[in-house]
């Protein structure tokens, strides 16, 4: 065992062990204290944060024989995974105190959460994928349920617990059909017994297929959805809102690394079947999204919707030029949709005044002279799904639908923008009902919640004027995965 | 036919029966016996593969520990064994037909994968259990999975402890 091996899962190591003490440090809190546990998980994010920013300048490194690395597709993805855990906790902070959940083994297994999802993005084998998989799991499972004995957080923790355990079989079963095809599970040795011909490829294709049901339930892309708008309505809406971010990257995170890394040998059978993939969750998502008048609902068919636009990276994998623009399109579009959609979130959270009662579209009426800057933030989110100027959404979208066409899918990327036209109906209404239509909506003023989506909406602005350095970041983060 | 394919046939046969009973059972402690007895064709399956440790593993934690866990989470939660409900629901064609097309899918690709009844098992290396121990422990394999299995314990155990806790 090395010092490198330390470095490259340090941060990891940092984070669970900062969980295990933040577990302990509740015994040692009376109970008015307790709000200090949010200020200590946060520190821990913002120091683990920094440690992955100061190692951002340092070499590829693999750890541990192989198991994980530390490269700049890790670096992008454990830092954007950690500042997805800064907004969960700043969306949680006040919310769980009005909703009555806040105890001391919430920001425990948050942490654990946003540590599996690092690990899923530094891992460099599938038994490792598997762990990190279950690991950011686990958590959001029993963080759905944490409502209890609320039915509809119990009905979500249960029915996500139970589909994700039946597509973590799927997983399970990919792997070992990927190792029995080509006789291990380090993608990098999965990728030469491809090349060196050695390989079982009708095996490795099965395996691969069943992975893919497996990701897919994590990122929720149709037909593997049907989870989605239940668990998002059902669990409390800080835990929805980290949910939504952190579980779909860090799905993404799986899929580009395995899919990216060991397979590109399949890429002629798999690109097809991912492009049918988007264009289906793409079509479905958006024109189920249009029928909803739950808010919570709206959004979860909308993230639905999002994974399609997402899965369009896949689809140009056989064309060399076009794959490491896909894939930065990809993490620059992750970047883009964490902070519209935990600003959305954020939003709901500050109207959801009465906890029982499900917030609809028409209690957004009002809204913009109620709390002018609260409406401005929430345009800009909406601006950002649908893909409008001058938003990070648009730019995403640009980058991801250049590289469709650039690969030669046009007929996806024709999809891609209709499909955008149709979501704008439903993302636009918000904003309708906001500034066009009379009511009187309670808004709930909560600092660390305004802060938080003050700056998603700052950055989605600002940051979309100039994108160029970003870009070139989530280039350069891909530029060793291949 | 020699003794380890008659072994072989009857272990197959066992677990295919039992299998069928675990599902078919109306009494859910007999469903969870009949789990058992799969389980203990599995383990022969495991013997005649000559993995030998895999089939101690198999029964001890399998039988030993599962299943077992089972009988007891049935017997302390249910207040009657036997369930009263239909088995079935008016789906059931349509399960039949989807399960058929993917034994039919699977048999197809099967044909592809180059398993043969020929090819000599591959020989077991005698310390293969000493190798195993030292694989989990050795920072150059699988010490890295095995502490990230234990974190997910603690994980999923905070969890349980949190569902499981009664709220005034």
């Amino acid at each position: 065992m090395t010092i490198t091996d330390f470095s490259v899962i340090l941060p990891v190591t940092l984070l669970t062990a900062w969980a295990s003490i933040l577990l302990l440090a509740e015994l040692f809190l009376p109970r008015a204290q307790r709000p200090f546990l949010a200020l200590l998980a946060a520190l821990g994010l913002a120091l683990t944060l920094g440690i992955s920013l100061a190692q951002s300048a340092q070499e590829f490194a693999p750890g541990f024989g192989g198991m994980v690395v530390r490269d700049g597709f890790s670096n992008f993805l454990n830092v954007l995974f950690l500042l997805t855990g800064l907004f969960g906790v700043a969306l949680s902070y006040r919310y769980n105190q009005r909703a009555q959940i806040e105890r001391g083994e919430y920001y425990p297994l948050l942490l654990f959460s946003v540590a599996g999802m690092m690990l899923m993005g530094q891992a460099a084998d599938l038994i490792v994928v598997f762990l990190a998989l279950e690991l950011l799991s686990f958590p959001l499972y029993i963080l759905s349920a944490f409502a209890y004995p609320r039915p509809q957080s119990e009905e979500a923790g249960l029915k996500y617990f139970l589909l994700g355990a039946f597509a973590s079989g799927f997983v399970v079963y990919g792997i070992a059909l990927t190792f029995g095809a080509s006789g291990s599970t380090d993608l990098a040795r999965i990728v030469a017994s491809v090349a060196a011909g050695s390989a079982n490829l009708p095996l490795l294709t099965a395996g691969a297929g069943l992975l893919l049901v497996g990701f897919g339930f994590k990122v929720a892309a149709v037909p593997f959805h049907m989870w989605t708008p239940d668990v998002y309505q059902g669990a409390p809406t800080s835990v929805t809102a980290f949910m939504a971010a952190g579980a779909k990257t860090a799905g993404f995170a799986a899929l580009l690394r395995v899919f990216g890394a060991a397979f590109p040998a399949l890429a002629a059978d798999l690109s097809p079947l991912m492009a049918i993939l988007a264009a289906v969750t793409m079509l479905f998502g958006n024109l189920i999204a249009v029928a909803q008048t739950d808010m919570k609902r709206m959004l979860a068919y909308s993230s639905i919707a999002q994974a399609g636009y997402l899965l369009m990276a896949f689809a140009p994998f056989e064309i060399e030029a076009a794959r490491t623009m896909a894939v930065a399109g990809a993490l620059f579009y992750l970047l883009a949709y964490t902070l519209a959609s935990f600003g959305s979130w954020g939003v709901v959270i500050a109207l959801e005044k009465d906890l029982d009662r499900h917030l609809s579209i028409g209690d957004f009426a009002g809204l913009a002279r109620r709390s002018p800057w609260l409406a401005a933030a929430m345009t800009v989110f909406m601006l950002s799904l649908t893909g409008l100027p001058p938003t990070l959404g648009l730019v995403g979208k640009i980058y991801l639908f250049r590289a469709v066409i650039e690969g030669g899918m046009v007929w996806l990327a024709v999809i891609g923008a209709l499909t955008s036209v149709v979501s704008a109906f439903y993302y636009l209404r918000i904003v309708v009902n906001m500034f066009m239509r009379e009511g009187e909506p309670a808004v709930e003023r909560e600092w660390w919640l305004e802060f938080a989506i003050g700056a998603a909406a700052v950055v989605t602005v600002v940051v979309s004027l100039w994108p160029f350095p970003l870009f070139e970041w989530a280039e350069w983060a891909v530029m060793k995965l291949f | 036919m020699d003794a380890s394919q008659i072994i072989f046939f009857l272990s197959a046969a066992l677990i295919l029966v039992s299998a069928l009973f675990v599902v078919t059972a109306r009494n859910l402690v007999h469903a969870a016996l009949w789990l058992i007895a799969t389980l203990f064709g599995v383990a022969v399956l495991y013997v005649l593969l000559e993995a030998g440790f895999l089939a101690v593993v198999q029964v001890v934690v399998y039988i030993g520990a599962i299943a077992i866990l089972f009988i007891f989470a049935v017997m302390l939660t249910r207040r009657d064994l036997l369930s009263q409900s239909s088995q079935t629901n008016a789906n059931w064609p349509v399960a039949l037909g989807v399960s058929a097309l993917s034994l039919a899918a699977i048999a197809f690709i099967a044909r592809g994968f180059g398993f043969s009844l020929d090819r000599p098992l591959a020989p077991v290396p005698t310390d293969s259990l000493e190798r195993l121990g030292q694989a989990l422990v050795s920072p150059q394999q699988f010490v890295l999975p095995f502490e990230v299995a234990s974190v997910l314990l603690v994980a999923a155990l905070v969890g349980a402890v949190y569902v499981a806790m009664n709220k005034k």
